[in-house]
């Protein structure tokens, strides 16, 4: 079942420049984005600074108006029907901001919780339950100002949950975490996935995404330019392995000789430390280890090892320069 | 049931932010005592009247307006500033009803300079505050202090929309002293400005207290003049709510919510 539907969406933002001679500039922040998620699905966006994430999740946290297509959560329209909408979302932005920093926790739980129209009873049991949940307990009546980044942005999570979302929209909710707090985040997401809502998650850490979503797509200048699970996304890209070698003494004529090399696709390299570090994009990775052993058998080689590609080298393929 | 616990909480969130900036506790209980010396200084010398009416009544109404003014301009910027705009605008609970908690919270926490205002003088300068009507006093305070709500409501709804929140909230401030007869009588202004003046509800909050405290001349007067807040104050409050169907629209057309 379909939860999320978005269909030809396009969005633009007017800036004027200049005083007297004031000139409107239109910059399109999406050019007719379309995909479905599924319930109970954490389904990932990635994609450059500007590519058109964050509208997304503001046009489906009703923040922002499409200027044409369609955003429609369960069935209704977030812009004209947002008021069925609004009661079955929430979302959390990353950072430390979207909170009342001179009231504590707790009270800014219960301030959103009136705001969510959610009962007095059930309201006291969610608020322990989220402040146990994000661990934040014992310092639940202290104020906001006084905490770490970490702690507001688990603070954020919790008053995301308030309302207890069928889906929640998730704009780098871990950005800036220290790694023990984008790990505990991690396994909240993982945990309320289970628990069966739907997640719409943007991130900038490959590993997240790779670890968390059950399908990916890849934002570009306003448009999606891949969408599918992350084993397909890897299969449609490429059938090719890398071979990531650290080698001492390597020129750039023995970079040559490997780029001649039978089934080697791509071969780029960097300097650290006085050792080559160089990677191998090929299709018969233990082929080529043997033939390098052979051709290059005088070298020192530090290190060795066969990868498949990863989101990220995806990522960079899609969004960057083509290349790995 | 439930606006009613959005309207308490957020009058309440209110008080709290409010009474926790210093700017804040700055304009409400050490400005109305400048304001006040400010006005003696300019009616010592003049009759008992003038200085009821323009430095107990006046500095009253102007700490009134300024703290109204400032948290009611202020707290939109602030809100967008800390992101949580966007989230207000977007809960379940209408805009409307949060933003009148808001101004309820605001105007409760305007009446400490009115109050400061009024003990300065009388026991500091030794004035004696004689009141004709008390009865119609607390009324014409009542209906004054209400018809700053909607006025606070119609000053958000145009600043929820702006950007520019700031500079507006500044170019308020001053020509409500001026047009309302706070500071001094609306006779002395051009005849022209007097339709600006009568269009204010301060005016007539400021004339049914004078009238309140001096004697009551006409009665059929002064309950013209309940009349005329009351109508400004509904005229306020019909433009308030036609401008918050609107905004609601208009934000998420213009990207106006957010700062980032």
């Amino acid at each position: 079942m379909e939860v999320i539907n978005i269909e030809g969406l396009k969005r633009s933002y007017n800036t004027k420049t200049g005083v007297l001679n004031s000139k409107t500039k239109t910059t399109e922040a999406l050019k007719g984005v379309s995909f479905n998620i599924k319930k109970g699905e954490i389904f990932g966006l990635l994609g450059p600074n500007g590519a058109g994430k964050t509208t997304i999740i503001k046009i489906l946290a009703t923040l922002l108006a499409p200027t044409s297509g369609t955003a429609k959560i369960l069935g209704f329209d977030t812009y004209g029907q947002e008021k069925k909408v609004r009661p079955n979302i929430n979302f959390i932005f990353g950072g430390e901001r979207n909170l009342y920093w001179r009231l504590s926790a707790r009270d800014n739980l219960l301030y959103f919780a009136d705001l969510y129209k959610i009962d007095k009873e059930t309201r006291e049991k969610r608020i322990d339950y989220l402040l146990d949940l994000v661990g934040l307990t014992g310092r639940a009546d202290e104020k906001v100002e006084t905490y770490s980044k970490g702690m507001k942005q688990k603070l954020q999570i919790a008053r995301g949950l308030i309302n207890n979302p069928e889906i929640l929209l998730l704009d780098e909710p871990t950005i800036g975490l220290d790694p023990v707090s984008s790990r505990e985040l991690r396994n909240i997401v993982r945990t309320l996935a289970g628990k069966g809502h739907t997640i719409l998650l943007t991130t900038h850490y490959m590993y997240e995404a790779e670890e968390l979503c059950d399908r990916i797509a890849f934002i570009k200048n306003g448009e999606i330019v891949a969408l599918n699970t992350v084993s397909e996304l890897k299969k449609q890209l490429n059938q090719n392995s890398i071979i990531e070698v650290k080698v001492s003494d390597f020129s750039d004529d023995d970079i040559s000789k490997l780029k001649s090399m039978k089934g080697v696709v791509e071969v780029s390299s960097y300097l650290k430390d006085d050792i080559n570090n160089i990677k191998i994009v090929c299709e018969t990775p233990l082929e080529i280890i043997k033939l390098m052993l052979e051709k290059f058998a005088d070298k020192k080689i530090i290190n060795l090892q066969i990868r498949e590609f990863s989101l990220e080298d995806i990522y960079i393929n899609l969004i960057g320069d083509g290349h790995v | 049931m439930y606006n009613m616990y959005a309207i308490k909480s957020s009058c309440l969130l209110q008080i709290v932010q409010s009474f926790s900036r210093a700017t804040f506790k700055f304009c409400i209980l050490v400005q109305p005592i400048f304001y006040s010396l400010m006005m003696y200084m300019i009616y010592q010398g003049y009759s008992h009247e003038h200085i009821i009416s323009y430095v107990i009544i006046g500095s009253g109404l102007l700490s009134l307006w300024s703290s109204v003014c400032f948290s009611s301009a202020g707290d939109i910027q602030r809100e967008r500033d800390m992101g949580t705009l966007e989230l207000i605008m977007t809960s379940p609970v209408d805009f409307k009803v949060i933003l009148f908690g808001k101004i309820i919270g605001n105007t409760l926490l305007g009446l400490i300079p009115l109050l400061i205002s009024f003990i300065f003088i009388t026991l500091f300068f030794k004035i004696s505050f004689d009141v004709a009507h008390l009865e119609l006093l607390i009324l014409s305070l009542l209906l004054t202090v209400i018809s700053f709500i909607p006025i606070s409501l119609l000053i958000a709804c145009c600043l929820t929309l702006s950007r520019q929140v700031r500079a507006l909230m500044n170019c308020i401030e001053y020509p409500i002293y001026i047009l309302c007869g706070i500071v001094f009588p609306i006779e002395l202004l051009p005849v022209w400005t007097r339709v600006f003046s009568y269009i204010l509800a301060p005016t007539w909050g400021a004339k049914l207290i004078r009238s309140s405290v001096f004697g009551i001349d006409s009665m059929q007067m002064f309950w013209m003049n309940v009349l005329s807040i009351v109508l400004v104050s509904a005229f306020y409050t019909i433009i308030s709510l036609l401008l918050l169907k609107k905004i609601d629209k208009l934000t998420r057309i213009n990207a106006t919510l957010g700062v980032h």
